[in-house]
């Protein structure tokens, strides 16, 4: 390809981007969801993690419902406005070029809005609510919405077309939002808005896209080879996907589908005052497993917490600044977040930069709900909501437990006590 | 160049018959395509235009098929649709850069220029960054006419181009489209006799999918030669006028009323010769088709 070309191709990109973002639907989300996230950002106590995780989940939830929708307007847009014909009777008018270009068009003018949402959160952190802003945070959250929103654009866009109605991608808004809360098993297992599912995801739209193409480009279908091809990659990429997503259920830990003696072992265990706490291992933010073993001899506290619950990360922030001032005098710090999503970690890992060891235990695939009562870990310490913090002693014995963000102030003290005995 | 038709025909799901065994040669130069509603026109055109498949028969642009050249097809042809709209938040200059972009235009300075040679064409350079949107149906029309000549198309199709426009636009429209013939094939269908009478050169006429005559004007109006005539009436002999001649007009004068009629001979004291024109001609060949089918 030459260099004109990908010009040529960058121009038709940016059409498509202007058709999207000119809407007046574009402008009333975009000026709604900011508000949105200015007047969670700008509540006392919320840290830019939490705010960066909230908008990050209104922005996957509901512009990528948004998303899906405005997909499959666009894939009926010609038919709605009716250019079918002045575009059809181009000769690069029913090519999949075109469709590829429309496909990143909404896909940019989506993250563009985003953009703009996480900006206005990000500002409101500094200047309402007087907390450093932390545009890294924002950032991170920004990248981990851009492969969600290319799998919400290439679903709307390839369902209406391959349906040939905007209704289609309609339904898939309503089961897009439905994942997320429903609490189903299906819902669960095809979740692939969690970051750990993203390979899946972007397998997924690729050949959405590239069936969308194949069948846009039908009407030269035979002289066109590209077009001709892109059923058989489109065949492929899903039959891909769907051996992924299978190898990774029948691999999960879930009990239902594969019994897991480790996860059955931690949940067996129970946790006794003055006898010694179960013991776990579990992957900190960057995958690597952390065990209560690797603490042996050192005074830890243990905090279980989860984003769903904003009350619980906001004693995160307390608990960093425990760890920072115990961690000379030998205190480990360890707070396990209970949530679906790998990045949830990374993100709050930012927040308490170090001092506080992050693990991940996302629980069972499904449930009653990704909480406390679906984490083997919270079930053997016979946790009953978030947050709630354990101090044990040197030898692993629970020596005090805490619950609710205003208790954990006394934990201060305990601390102490223990250090000072120690 | 031309556009050759041979037994073509064409069948709607559901037993519509659009075009039936239509035998057709297209020259270099203005075509209008006459015919009422329905008659099968726009099918034609969608046809050539490679939007849609014959049932039967062939038609070839310049020696290459419409069903197994579609590509090569689009890159020579420009086409305006009758039925047709644009996307209102781009502007004229962006709508055309839209479409240049899928005629695979690549060359920004090429693109760029030949944009505004197409709005040069068609009287729309001052409105270039307006908005769509706000643009009336006339300048709809005229843009729809620009963004089919982007390509500087050997072959330009053009659907009902003057339909729903203002005597004004029209004429403007008709004048732009005879300018735009030379060299090319201009293919222009309309049920409006006097946009055929003005621009072009050569016709057919559609009814029912079958063709009724092809031709130059001068060929239709040498059937009626010395068969035409105008009779001064008063208002209560028109209905006797109408039983005892074939009448193709009515018009109102200041001295009363006249009637155009087709007859061999002349027996109403009143007539005299005139000559023929296309609105005669059109007439009689419906005329005829419809005395046939009830023969049939």
């Amino acid at each position: 390809m030459r260099w004109t070309d990908l010009r040529a191709a960058a121009v038709l990109v940016r059409r498509e981007y202007q058709l999207a973002c000119r809407g007046p639907a574009f402008w009333a989300v975009t000026v709604l969801g900011s508000l949105l996230a200015v007047w969670q950002a700008s509540t006392p106590g919320t840290s830019a993690a939490l705010a960066a995780y909230q908008t990050r989940q209104m922005v996957i939830v509901g512009i990528g419902a948004l998303a899906i929708l405005l997909a499959g307007s666009a894939a009926s847009r010609d038919r709605r406005r009716r250019a079918s014909e002045l575009v059809l009777s181009k000769p690069g008018g029913s090519s999949s070029q075109l469709v590829a270009a429309r496909f990143v068009g909404i896909w940019f003018s989506l993250l563009s809005m985003a953009a703009i949402i996480l900006t206005a959160s990000s500002l409101s952190q500094g200047v309402l609510a007087g907390t450093p802003s932390r545009p890294a945070v924002y950032l991170s959250a920004l990248v981990l919405s851009v492969v969600p929103m290319g799998l919400a654009v290439a679903l709307g866009f390839s369902l209406a077309t391959l349906l040939t109605t905007p209704l289609a991608s309609a339904a898939a808004a309503i089961y897009w939002v439905a994942v997320p809360l429903s609490r189903s098993h299906l819902a669960m297992v095809l979740d692939l808005t969690l970051s750990q599912h993203w390979f899946l995801a972007a397998l997924l739209s690729a050949a959405l896209i590239a069936l969308a193409a194949g069948l846009y480009a039908r009407p030269i279908r035979g002289e066109d080879r590209t077009s001709a091809c892109l059923g058989w990659v489109s065949a492929l990429l899903i039959a891909g996907t769907g051996t992924a997503a299978f190898a990774i259920v029948s691999q999960g830990h879930d009990a239902l589908l594969k019994p897991n003696p480790v996860l059955s072992a931690i949940a067996s265990q129970t946790c006794v005052q003055e006898r010694r706490a179960p013991g776990f291992w579990l992957p900190d933010a960057r995958g690597r497993l952390v065990g209560l073993n690797d603490l042996q001899g050192r005074p830890v506290l243990l905090a279980f917490w989860g984003p769903a619950a904003s009350d619980s990360a906001r004693a995160l922030v307390v608990l960093s600044q425990l760890a920072s001032e115990h961690a000379p005098d030998g205190l480990a710090s360890v707070a396990v977040c209970l949530d679906r999503d790998a990045a949830t970690v990374r993100l709050f890992s930012r927040e308490v930069d170090g001092r506080v060891v992050m693990v991940w235990d996302r629980g069972r695939h499904f449930g009653d709900g990704l909480e406390w009562s679906d984490s083997p870990l919270a079930v053997a310490y016979q946790v009953t909501g978030v947050p709630t913090a354990f101090l044990l002693d040197c030898e692993r014995r629970v020596v005090g437990q805490w619950q609710d963000e205003e208790v954990l102030d006394q934990l201060h003290g305990a601390v102490s006590r223990l250090l000072a005995e120690k | 160049m031309q556009i050759d038709i041979r037994g073509l025909r064409k069948v709607y799901p559901g037993g519509v018959v659009a075009l039936e065994g239509l035998d057709l040669t297209i020259p270099p130069g203005v075509f209008g395509l006459l015919g009422p509603n329905g008659s099968g026109k726009t099918t034609l055109m969608r046809i050539l235009a490679t939007l849609l498949e014959p049932s039967a028969g062939d038609a070839y642009i310049d020696g290459r098929d419409v069903r197994r050249n579609k590509a090569p097809i689009r890159e020579m042809l420009g086409y305006m649709p009758q039925e047709f709209g644009f996307y209102p938040t781009l502007t004229a200059y962006e709508t055309l850069d839209y479409f240049a972009l899928l005629c695979r235009m690549n060359d920004p300075k090429q693109r760029r220029s030949r944009i505004r040679e197409s709005l040069a064409q068609v009287n729309l350079e001052q409105l270039a960054e307006r908005r769509v949107g706000t643009f009336s149906g006339g300048m709809k029309r005229r843009l729809g006419i620009a963004q089919a000549l982007l390509n500087d198309p050997r072959v330009l199709i053009v659907d009902e181009p003057t339909s729903g426009l203002d005597p004004e636009e029209r004429i403007r429209l008709r004048n732009l489209l005879a300018e735009l013939a030379g060299g090319r094939i201009v293919i222009l269908s309309t049920h409006i006799v006097s946009d055929v009478e003005i621009t072009s050169e050569r016709f057919a006429i559609l009814h029912e999918g079958r063709l009724l005559f092809s031709g130059k004007l001068a060929d239709l109006l040498a059937r009626l030669e010395g068969r035409t005539w105008i009779i001064d009436i008063e208002e209560e002999e028109l209905t006797r006028v109408r039983e005892q001649f074939f009448v193709t007009g009515v018009f109102r004068s200041a001295t009363g009323m006249q009637v155009r009629v087709i007859a061999d001979a002349m027996t109403h004291p009143r007539g005299y010769s005139t000559s023929p024109t296309l609105d005669d001609g059109y007439v009689a060949t419906m005329r005829q088709e419809a005395e046939l089918s009830a023969v049939d």
